[in-house]
């Protein structure tokens, strides 16, 4: 039972983190239609961001966290005006390759200038335990499933509550008549990447200290968050955050009841049962929200 | 106040207007009537800037609009309600509504009063402020449509088919609110294949065939001209 409690709390972090990184692929895809390929690269860049600042910077944490972000934000923007503003006129296909060529320009970047050597990127709470029901849990695992609850409820106050989130969701919803309601919609879509890449960017600092900083963690974070999409319905944020958590629970669960080499079957086996037998997920894309 | 000078307009190949020229004064409700392909939502998008010009020019205030994109045309005054209403499907009546006062609105600026006139002339609007946009009615979502045209406190209201698809009596339900908004001082350009109701709250109209202004004049004239009623009254 012990080891149940500590195995679900540690699934749920690493659920948390494939959450994370699924809201800000479903944000970019629901405000701008593309699929974001570069999505786990993201994840990575956030990861060391964190290294450069805590780590060769030597800051200590809280302002690396927050030059961490500032970073990604940075760089969502970058890529909105590089990447994306350039190909927006193009087919939708041309701008997901364009991702796809980015993600592995971001991976060898990295590889080049952090060497392929794995970090050990340390959590604020390095060493910290609580004892729950004798299970022994890390603070780092509890602070990043309760970091996440609060990012959530904060963007769903801002989709919901500002006018920079009704604006988002409308040009997701109908681009030309946000247009002609007068809402600056490039300055929405480049929101929308910013959003994203900060959302990565907290997911990657949170990653860190769960897994060894590698410059190849982007692809299988990648897959993670898409089986996330698929098993909670494209497009849906709330399956986002569902997906998330049942492929990290999965994963972890996986790993010690079953075998670790079998530890992505159920998620994997999970998102091709939904592919065949409920391709819209658990909460299915309402087709009227996207008009 | 709104001048199309000889304006022409193509997708592609196709030309869709054909050097129009039309006048809105201001105060004035002008009907644009034609059927299927005439070039009315054509027209109506260019005004608003989401068609490209080929050739002639659109002056609104003494000013061209020729370098001005959409988003501003709507801060100088220009609100479009558009053929099929385009609601945003997934957001509250109240969202839709307020979504529109982007043009005007500082972060602190109250929207209760707008919010407020809109719902004293929709007032099923209000019934509906919480529901989703996509669970309207036709004729709720053009209520709506038109609403949240006023919500960006224009100075010339356009119009894009606000009968389409409703039953009779709901049609001249939306005309009647028309009427009053015009007759409350707004510059109003409405769209309509149904030419009855248009020339019923108009002051002047146009008849647009294939691309091309065929006949003008003031809406009573007009209601008696052999050639619209043979064409467009059937009688
Ligand atoms: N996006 C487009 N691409 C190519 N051709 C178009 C496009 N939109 C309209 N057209 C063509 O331009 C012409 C005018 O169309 P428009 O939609 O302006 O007519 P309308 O008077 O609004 O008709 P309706 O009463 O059916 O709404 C038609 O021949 C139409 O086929
Ligand atoms: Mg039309």
């Amino acid at each position: 039972m012990a080891d149940f409690i500590q195995l679900s709390i540690n699934g749920l972090a690493l659920g948390s983190v494939y959450a994370l990184a699924a809201i800000g692929f479903v944000i970019v895809y629901s405000a701008t239609g593309v699929v974001n390929f570069a999505s786990g690269q993201f994840v990575m860049l956030g990861t060391f961001a964190g290294v450069a600042m805590l780590i060769n910077g030597g800051l200590p944490w809280p302002v690396g966290y927050v030059g961490a972000l500032a970073a990604m934000a940075l760089f969502g923007a970058l890529f909105f005006l590089v990447v994306y503003l350039p190909l927006r006129s193009s087919p939708v296909v041309t701008i997901i390759i364009g991702t796809v060529a980015v993600g592995i320009a971001l991976q060898n970047a990295a590889q080049l200038t952090f060497g392929s050597w794995p970090f050990r990127l340390q959590s604020p709470f390095e060493g910290m335990t609580i004892e729950i029901a004798g299970a022994v849990i890390t603070v780092h695992a509890v602070a990043v499933v309760v970091g996440t609850g609060i990012l959530i409820g904060l963007l769903w106050l801002l989709l919901h509550r500002t006018t920079i989130g009704i604006g988002m969701r409308a040009v997701a919803q109908d681009v030309k008549a946000a247009r002609l309601m007068g809402l600056r919609v490039n300055g929405l879509l480049a929101f929308s990447w910013v959003l994203a890449a900060l959302l990565a960017g907290i997911a990657g600092l949170m990653l860190g200290p769960m897994w060894f900083a590698d410059v190849n963690m982007g692809d299988p974070i990648a897959l993670k968050a898409f089986a996330a999409t698929i098993i909670g319905g494209f497009g849906s944020l709330p399956g986002a955050i569902a997906g998330g958590l049942f492929v990290g629970l999965t994963e972890v669960l996986g790993a010690s009841y079953l075998s670790s080499a079998y530890k992505d079957l159920i998620a994997f086996g999970a998102m091709i049962a939904f592919l065949l037998v409920r391709p819209q997920g658990i909460f299915g894309e309402r087709i009227q929200d996207r008009g | 106040m709104l001048t199309c000078n000889d304006l022409t307009v193509a997708y592609g190949d196709i030309v869709a207007l054909h050097g129009v020229n039309i006048t809105v004064k201001a105060g004035e409700t002008v009907a644009l009537i034609g059927a299927n392909g005439a070039g009315k939502t054509t027209l109506l998008q260019t005004i608003s800037g989401l068609n490209k010009v080929k050739s002639g020019d659109i002056v609104f205030e003494s000013s061209s609009l020729a370098t001005i994109p959409s988003e501003r045309r709507v801060r100088l005054g220009i609100a479009h309600a558009p053929e099929g209403r385009r609601i945003f499907p997934g957001l509250t009546v109240e969202e839709n509504l307020s979504l529109a006062t982007a043009p005007w609105r500082r972060w602190s600026q109250s929207i209760a009063d707008d919010l407020g006139r809109v719902f004293d002339l929709f007032p099923r609007l209000k019934e509906r402020r919480r529901q989703l946009g996509w669970s309207l009615s036709g004729g709720e979502q053009q209520m709506l449509a038109i609403g949240r045209a006023l919500m960006a406190r224009p100075r010339i209201l356009l119009l894009d088919e606000p009968s389409l698809g409703l039953a009779p009596r709901l049609a001249e339900e939306v005309y009647e609110r028309v009427k009053l908004i015009g007759e409350a001082g707004m510059t109003i350009l409405v769209v309509e294949q149904n030419t009855v109701l248009a020339l019923a709250v108009a002051n002047r109209g146009y008849v647009l065939e294939t691309g091309r202004v065929v006949l003008e004049g003031a809406a009573k004239d007009l209601k008696q001209n052999s050639r619209v009623r043979e064409a467009y009254l059937g009688r």
